[in-house]
């Protein structure tokens, strides 16, 4: 009797605990840091790590040495795509991971949505998928405490450059525009890709973004800049960074779901919200609806819950990844 | 004792169909999930009330703007009226339990499994000015704890709009303890609406009525009976045979949800899987269905037999269940769930 009674105690406390984290935004138990540790990595950083990133910039703005490899884009406020006129080089071997840079808040993109319904198979329109995911994924990351925005939140038309103007206002730190993938050509294949921002010969992407940029927003007049700003953002490693890890979490977390998911990879595209967002941004394909078995999964909620929580675990590894400094350096 | 006098607790199973409470007080009500706002001055007139809830909403609805504020087992976010909607059907119900003036209300609110998932932000602003303490739980847990079936027990819960299933391993279930479907009633619904469309396309009915059909007459297997159900054919109203359908409509959810009973159950410790086989139990009004159990029953002999029972008292197992997690709770724990 006693034992009975210690259990209901035992889990009731768990109940009220998981309540009380989600009242304070704090971590899941199990994804917490202790303090003692936490205490650790501060002293860490306030006495190494912030040294050696001085030393290292120091040294390398004066000696100019090494590779600029890794960029960042630092763009104009507008809507429209910023020239390439204000592009940081970080000097090699500064990595953004040395300055413990942290992920705050997140701009979510539900992709299509109103009178554009996106892909359609077997009755699921790609826009349901899109935005039921990104509730998802707001719930899970707000309860890791990243403030998140969503670029809809119903069933509305946007064109791509109100998504982009609303993303860019929220001055986020990441950007994630979460699609659909269609391939009725081949029905018998499922599988995930994630896209930063490049250029593209492969003309299964090029007719993904022709598909995607639809309804852009944009005009004539923009082209150029639109241009500029994807052989600019080309560079951006972050991006790229970001786009693996997100990759990593969609493949490492529905396989064991959908054992036959192929992965598609990490790739590069011209997508218009990509080119235009002034933050380091991915496009991820979470799902193929023209797969007869995808579709049907895709109508599980629980299905569309782990595929949320697929881009939370890559989101988060990525913003640990920038929190924290590598362990070695060669 | 003298803690908890001023007190009120209240368990409160938020349902997409329906929605019950029960009261510390012994006070206890259901109501089905629909809030209703008359259209205009002239509605206002007529029904003589700013806001109806539940059945009377039902009856009103051609002077309403009507709102399920649960669909597919989450709140509806994004429009302003279906979240005014879940508050207003949460205080609503809250009145109905006789709160006693200078009375401070403790609220557990059992949801199915993907509204605390998705909304679980959403559902605290909602009770914000209604209830002094929330906590918020999976109605399944709710279930669970009210029938103290906390160690080596399987619940699955067939709601309106989806069928949570729940393993208790003696802890606080995780998400790998958990799944959700969408097949159950809301879908049972949909299925038969169109096989007696598709048999009798000049019969008029709506969605409501098959839905009353399907509360009176539902079953698995072997048919009960002939169900005959009656409305306009042709506009002359007939008596109308659709036993084939209503079972057709009904079945199509026990293949999904004896999958995902098999896929739990082969994720529990092996050395206590054939005890939770031992112990499933149906919860939700889905749970009354004739014929369910034993269905569910052969699937377990598969495995070498197994037990599926319903409970006794699938409209208020939750909000009961909830209402003991409330007692349960030391008033210390309410202070930081404060609403």
């Amino acid at each position: 009797m006693a034992t009975a009674r210690r259990l209901r105690q035992s889990i009731l406390k768990d109940a009220i605990r998981e309540n009380v984290d989600v009242i304070e935004r704090r971590l899941p138990r199990g994804l917490r840091r202790s303090d003692r540790w936490r205490r650790l990595l501060f002293r860490a950083s306030v006495f190494v790590v912030v040294p050696l990133a001085l030393f290292l910039s120091i040294n390398a703005l004066t000696t100019g040495r090494g590779e600029r490899t890794d960029v960042l884009v630092v763009s104009s406020p507008s809507a429209a795509p910023a020239a390439p006129a204000s592009v940081i080089n970080p000097p090699n071997g500064l990595e953004p991971s040395l300055f413990h840079l942290e992920v705050r808040s997140v701009v979510i993109d539900p992709g299509h949505g109103g009178a554009d319904p996106g892909a359609t198979a077997s009755g699921v329109a790609e826009k349901d998928v899109t935005l039921d995911v990104a509730r998802r994924l707001r719930e899970l990351l707000v309860a890791q405490k990243v403030a998140v925005s969503l670029t809809r939140e119903g069933d509305t038309t946007l064109s791509l450059r109100d998504r982009v103007v609303l993303a860019n206002s929220k001055k986020a730190d990441l950007f994630v525009s979460i699609h659909v993938n269609s391939l009725p050509a081949v029905k018998e294949k499922r599988g995930v890709e994630t896209y930063f921002l490049g250029t593209t010969t492969d003309p299964h992407v090029q007719r993904l973004a022709l598909d995607e940029n639809r309804a852009s927003g944009y005009t004539m007049a923009d082209f150029r800049r639109l241009l500029e700003g994807v052989l600019a953002d080309s560079r951006q490693g972050e991006s790229r960074k970001f786009a693996e890890a997100v990759q990593g979490g969609l493949v490492t977390s529905l396989r064991p779901v959908v054992p036959r998911l192929e992965d598609r990879g990490v790739r590069s595209a011209p997508f218009v919200v990509l080119i235009a967002t002034e933050m380091p941004g991915i496009l991820a394909e979470v799902s193929t609806v023209s797969n007869e078995d995808e579709a049907r999964h895709l109508g599980d909620p629980g299905y569309r819950q782990q595929i949320a929580r697929a881009l939370s675990n890559g989101i988060l590894a990525y913003a640990e990844s920038r929190n924290h400094p590598p362990s070695k350096r060669s | 004792m003298s803690g908890k006098k001023d007190v009120l607790h209240v368990g409160i199973d938020l349902g997409t169909s329906r929605s019950a409470i029960t009261g510390s007080n012994g006070v206890h009500h259901v109501v089905a999930s629909y809030v209703g706002w008359p259209l205009d001055m002239v509605a206002k007139k007529v029904v003589k009330k700013s806001i109806l809830f539940g059945a009377e909403a039902l009856e009103n609805r051609p002077m309403l703007d009507l709102h399920r504020p649960l669909e597919r087992g989450l709140i509806k976010q994004g429009s302003a009226k279906d979240e005014e909607a879940v508050h207003e059907l949460l205080k609503h119900l809250i009145s109905l339990a006789g709160k006693k003036d200078g009375q401070s209300v403790h609220a557990v609110v059992g949801v199915p499994a993907e509204a605390l998932r998705v909304s679980r932000l959403h559902l605290r602003g909602a009770v914000k000015g209604i209830a002094d303490a929330l906590l918020i739980v999976s109605e399944p847990f709710a279930v669970a704890f009210g029938m103290d079936a906390l160690l080596h027990t399987m619940i699955i819960d067939i709601g309106a709009g989806t069928t949570d299933f729940c393993v208790m391993n003696g802890r606080y279930p995780t998400e790998d303890d958990q799944r959700t479907l969408t097949h159950a009633g809301d879908s049972i619904d949909e299925q038969l609406m169109a096989l007696v469309k598709t048999k009798y396309p000049d019969g008029r009915f709506s969605i409501h009525m098959v839905r009353e059909w399907k509360e009176k007459n539902s079953f698995v297997g072997n048919a009960p009976g002939p169900v005959i159900v009656r409305f306009p054919v042709k506009g002359k109203p007939a008596d109308v045979e659709i036993t084939a359908e209503m079972k057709k409509a009904c079945e199509s959810v026990v293949g999904p949800i004896a999958e995902t009973m098999l896929d739990l159950l082969s994720k529990v410790e092996p050395e206590y899987q054939e005890k939770v086989q031992r112990n499933v139990v149906l919860a939700g009004g889905g749970s009354q269905m004739p014929g369910l159990a034993a269905e569910l029953e052969k699937t377990l002999a598969e495995l070498g037999g197994g037990r599926v029972r319903a409970v006794e008292d699938p409209v208020f197992a939750g909000s009961n269940g909830g209402l003991a997690i409330a007692l349960d709770a030391p008033e210390g724990d309410w202070e930081p769930l404060s609403a």
